[in-house]
């Protein structure tokens, strides 16, 4: 376990190594941040002032050793925009983020397993095809769109909850619906074929024949059989939250996460910044990847051996 | 037990609701920005949100009526030339810093060392670089000193924001800012909100709001629904096509100009009479009408809205004619040639859709257009390319100012960061008016300029684009033509 471990981290160093490489080659390659904080009608001089200010007037191998010290370091220095340091506003956004995703994503999941098993009992019957209707529904619609639509009916129609940004409890309630609508909607087609195959299984019903009781079969025995597949999906649901979903979701509600301080990073080719996001978000999707690969061992021993 | 909860979760479910029911009745307003401060220091960086801010905290030597005009802030009059290179301010009497401190002529000469100083590394610098000193002559007399004459001076002076000179040095001061404005500082909740009281010791009139909260709301669909759902009573840059839908709408002639920068140098456009022709074959009423639903006014043919210095009220747009445009291309044997137009998608309220349509009404007068929209810092390489300029350049030029001289040099001027041409003549005009100190005079030269670069048809001068505010229903406040959202001049109608 513990030889399977480090591998794995080593493996995720390399990813994020990979991933900020990835993020300093691209920026520097279509962005010019002088060009775009400046306003337009600056002149050259004050162009070549403000660029060697930024640091950005030195060679891209100077300045790749220097980001290579940075990486070292975990900091990468000032945000371009913000002109404070960037991980202090990454650590700022990121709780906002984390918070956003537990509630959205916790509640798609304790959601999805009953959904998934009343649907799962009878494949077919009239609450299976409602459930599948439903997350067709669910993981059909745009998010933004669901954003606004939620918008428009609970705070402008009937002034139930706020239309945006953070303060009280209430303000969480519209962007982790938001969030967590489509995940359930997968979780609840993951968990209900996965129970499907596992109710199936001649296990089942030798259990039956046992005499085990109903609940026991489904809840403790199959379940746990259908957990493996379940489990990946939602490690792969939070990633996705965190590093995806987070965009659109905390954009439509002014939500001051980290996906929309990366989008505003882009806008302003704050590459200091964006590189920061990139790298911890690239650290946590590893480190949920590495979580679920615990969690496996833990569901199925037999991973153990492997 | 379980009736606190029960009171309490009842009680989170209202709390909305209390919200909006409480900003209905009191002196409050709500303001929603499209983006957060990233700063409270007045005199640091160029950016639109601290500025909304900081515009009803900090105050300027010389502001400006709603309408425009240049009038004495916290000067006592405007500044007086005294030599070429220097001009003397009085200032007012008995005001004073929140905190206490005096606003004099130590203070003035304070703030303008401050912002000019290389170290401080201001962004706002492009507005005062010719300041070079600023010296205090008794305690409500300054002296301001410039690099060579420059008339501008006044108007820059409106944009620099005046600081205490004690409590500037506190480390605190970029989050927690004092100035003499009507409105004083309470709380910056970052990521949330930002609030401000009534200053009770204003020197002027008192303003009836007494309480603004400041939101930060990038996504234009959810300030739409804020305002209508009452959270908001005042929201930035609204879309044309949601002023049916909200409460209220104000709307004013703004600093926006876009226009087409044609290269009288070189290709097809280097022909005077093809340049005219693409001024005739565009139909701007139409553009104004159909893409901004009425929220734009048809440019003057000139870089200049009619509240700007410089403004030459004798010049007027090319009208629509493009019988005129075809005769004028065939008879500089230009039809059927290709011109390219350069533009940008998304920086701009409707670029890309402005480019499209001009492009459509030069095809419809016998030009081949070849409409290029590249993503903005690939757009920006070919805006500021010097050695090969493309045919045509689309741009929407801003000028904080209201005065010629940033607009013109930067595209009407030969060299300039945008220019297309190589007029000397032209070029000698605005650097004249430059440092022109005879306001008569300058506006003179200008007035030339003006004529000159419209009658060469240097540019495609199209339209000038309205802000628009949305309201609540208890709003009351007209726009200001310099896009400053100054609180003072807002009331509450119950």
């Amino acid at each position: 376990m513990g030889r399977y471990l480090l591998k794995r981290m080593w493996h995720g160093v390399i990813v994020i190594f990979g991933v900020t490489l990835l993020v300093f080659v691209v920026t520097r390659l279509v962005g010019d941040p002088v060009k775009v904080m400046l306003p337009l009608e600056a002149t050259l001089e004050q162009r070549a002032a403000f660029e060697k200010q930024l640091g950005l007037d030195r060679s891209i191998p100077l300045q790749f050793l220097d980001f290579v010290g940075d990486v070292a370091h975990l900091d990468f220095g000032d945000s371009l925009w913000q002109h404070r340091p960037a991980m202090e506003i990454v650590f700022e956004k990121l709780p906002l983020t984390i918070q956003l995703t537990i509630v959205g994503i916790g509640l798609a999941f304790f959601l999805s397993i009953p959904l998934g098993i009343i649907a799962a009992l009878r494949p077919g019957g009239i609450v299976d095809r409602t459930t599948v209707f439903f997350s067709l529904i669910g993981f059909s619609i745009p998010q933004f769109w669901l954003g606004l639509l939620l918008i428009v009916i609970f705070a402008v129609k009937f002034h139930w909850l706020p239309t945006s940004g953070i303060g009280t409890p209430t303000h969480i309630i519209l962007p982790a619906i938001t969030m967590g609508l489509p995940a359930l909607a997968r979780l609840v087609m993951m968990v209900r074929s996965a129970m499907i195959d596992e109710l199936n299984q001649q296990y089942v019903k030798t259990g039956y024949a046992k005499g085990i009781p109903f609940w026991r079969v489904v809840g403790v025995h199959a379940m746990r059989n259908a957990a493996l597949p379940v489990v990946t999906l939602l490690g792969w649901e939070v990633i996705r939250a965190v590093a995806g979903y987070s965009v659109v979701v905390e954009t439509v509600f002014a939500w001051p996460g980290i996906g929309l301080t990366a989008i505003q990073a882009i806008e302003r080719e704050d590459l200091i910044l964006l590189q920061s996001i990139v790298f911890t978000v690239g650290i946590m999707v590893v480190l949920i990847n590495i979580l679920m690969d615990m969690v496996y061992t833990i569901i199925d021993p037999r991973l153990k051996l492997q | 037990m379980s009736k606190i909860r029960k009171y309490l979760l009842v009680g989170l479910l209202m709390s909305p609701i209390c919200v909006s029911a409480v900003s209905a009745h009191a002196q409050e307003v709500t303001i929603a920005l499209g983006s957060e401060p990233t700063t409270l220091d007045p005199q640091l960086r160029e950016d639109g949100g601290e500025r909304a801010v900081n515009d009803n905290i900090y105050e300027t030597l010389m502001a400006r009526r709603p309408d425009g005009s240049l009038v004495p802030g916290l000067a006592a009059a405007p500044p007086k030339l005294v030599s070429p290179e220097s001009w003397e301010v009085k200032l007012r009497d008995s005001i004073r810093f929140h905190n206490g401190e005096p606003f004099n002529a130590d203070a003035v000469v304070f703030s303008v060392k401050r912002i000019i100083n290389p170290e401080f590394n201001s962004e706002q610098v492009s507005f005062f670089f010719t300041i070079k000193d600023a010296k205090k002559i008794d305690d409500h007399t300054v002296r301001i000193f410039t690099e060579g004459p420059d008339p501008i001076l006044p108007s820059r002076l409106y944009w620099m924001k005046m600081v205490p000179s004690g409590y500037a040095n506190n480390p605190k001061f970029a989050e927690a800012p004092i100035g003499t404005g009507p409105y004083k500082f309470v709380r910056w909740n970052r990521g949330q909100d930002i609030l401000l009281e009534v200053n009770t010791d204003y020197w002027a009139e008192k303003p009836q709001i007494k309480k603004i909260t400041y939101r930060f709301v990038e996504e234009p669909g959810t300030r739409l629904a804020g305002l209508k759902a009452g959270e908001f009573d005042l929201v930035t840059n609204l879309l044309p096509e949601f002023t049916q839908e909200v409460p209220k709408a104000t709307h004013v002639l703004g600093l926006e100009h876009p226009i087409i920068i044609l290269n009288a140098d070189a290709g097809p456009t280097k022909d005077v009479r093809v340049r005219q022709a693409l001024n005739y074959a565009v139909d701007k009423k139409a553009l104004a009408e159909g893409l901004y639903e009425g929220f734009a006014q048809v440019a003057q043919g000139q870089l200049l809205s009619p509240s700007f210095f410089g403004f030459n009220k004798d010049v007027g747009p090319y009208p629509y004619d493009a019988k005129k445009a075809r005769s004028l291309l065939k008879e500089a044997g230009a039809t059927e040639t290709t011109v390219e137009i350069i533009g940008t998608s998304g920086r701009w309220l409707k670029d890309r859709e402005v480019v499209e349509a001009v492009a459509a009404y030069w095809d419809d007068v016998g030009i081949k257009s070849k409409v290029r929209i590249f993503e903005f810092n690939e757009y920006l390489n070919r805006l500021f390319d010097r050695k090969t300029r493309a045919d045509a350049i689309f741009v929407v030029s801003s000028n904080e100012l209201l005065d010629a001289d940033k607009s013109f040099s930067a595209y009407y001027k030969a060299g300039g960061i945008g220019s297309s041409n190589t007029d000397a003549e032209l070029a000698g005009l605005i650097d004249k008016a430059r440092t022109e100190t005879n306001v008569e005079t300058r506006a003179s030269l200008y007035h030339q300029a003006v004529k000159r670069a419209y009658d060469q048809a240097y540019f495609v001068w199209l339209l000038n684009i309205e802000d628009i505010y949305g309201m609540s229903k208890r709003l009351d406040w007209a726009a200001r033509v310099d896009a400053k959202m100054l609180v003072k001049e807002m009331r509450v109608i119950e």
